[in-house]
């Protein structure tokens, strides 16, 4: 396996494609969970599938799919950023389910609102018609280095 | 004499809520105990939920994921014999310690208040056979939907 900083400076520069960042992690393949790149700009995708549903009768989805997805997006968002990236570990997340999430596409967007050297806290939106209405959005602090 | 008590007791109401529930299910995640006053679930460690390659540390995830659900069954053991539909309104996880490669997590599920239109929960996970040292702690709220035969969703 490539190793972790060599994955993402090539993510970076556009050598590799975010996805094979992404699918490093089991449990993100296990969602399903897809990166659209637009410059910059990182959009994460948790496509429809069986798998991710809760309520079968709805059908809704199982809040606890979108936020593991809302927290793997925020895990990546965060690597990206960091010069010595190591997996930063989760301290807190905590989620406001707003709308319901229907048997469809979700997005989500992540923006870092303070990264400090050890910790960072993150704010992540999730919608699927469209961004300006969010079916969850979550904050987490994740602890980026033990020993900074 | 009349026997009023239901044909079906906690446990079995939170199992069939269990396997209503498809992520829940591919997740591996088992009811391991259902009274009035809390559920006990469980979350087997298996390689595709693992969130660190380097550690091979279960993701929090699908730890959220399994407290998520053994939250609503607290509420479903506190509703008994009634089942409701109850979305989540709100849930805070503490992640306390890495659970160890390999070992199943097990959480406590507690509704300590319930009202007509809100249900609070606490519950707290471990690593099986090591309950005096938590691994995450939650703290949740739900809506009660007061939806008519509800309960044929998961009761029949």
């Amino acid at each position: 396996m490539k190793a972790l900083k060599t994955l993402i400076d090539e993510c970076r520069s556009g050598a590799t494609d975010y996805q094979e960042l992404v699918d490093r992690v089991p449990y993100a393949r296990f969602l399903g969970i897809q990166v659209v790149a637009q410059g910059d700009e990182l959009t994460f995708v948790l496509p429809k599938n069986d798998n991710v549903i809760g309520n079968p009768t709805l059908p809704a989805l199982h809040g606890g799919a979108v936020a593991g997805f809302m927290e793997q997006a925020a895990i990546i968002f965060i690597l990206l950023q960091m010069g010595e990236p190591r997996v930063p570990k989760t301290i807190d997340f905590t989620i406001d389910y707003l709308r319901a999430g229907h048997f469809r596409d979700t997005y989500a967007e992540c923006r870092i609102t303070r990264q400090g050297r050890r910790i960072a806290n993150v704010h992540i939106s999730a919608w699927q018609k469209n961004r300006q209405e969010p079916i969850t959005i979550a904050r987490a602090h994740f602890l980026l280095s033990e020993d900074a | 004499m009349t026997d009023s008590s239901p044909p079906f007791t906690r446990l079995d109401v939170c199992n069939r809520f269990l396997e209503s529930v498809r992520h829940s299910v591919v997740l591996g995640m088992e009811v391991v105990s259902a009274e009035e006053t809390a559920v006990r679930t469980r979350l087997p460690w298996r390689e595709d939920l693992v969130g660190n390659p380097e550690t091979g540390v279960m993701h929090g995830g699908a730890i959220f994921a399994m407290m998520d659900h053994a939250g609503g069954m607290s509420i479903t053991c506190r509703t008994f014999p009634v089942f409701e539909i109850t979305p989540t309104i709100d849930f805070r996880v503490d992640h306390l310690r890495g659970p160890a490669k390999g070992a199943a997590v097990v959480c406590e599920a507690s509704c300590y208040r319930l009202t007509p239109h809100v249900a609070f929960v606490r519950i707290t996970s471990w690593e099986e056979g090591n309950e005096d040292a938590p691994i995450a702690t939650g703290l949740a709220t739900y809506t009660r939907l007061k939806i008519d035969k509800a309960g044929q969703v998961v009761g029949q």
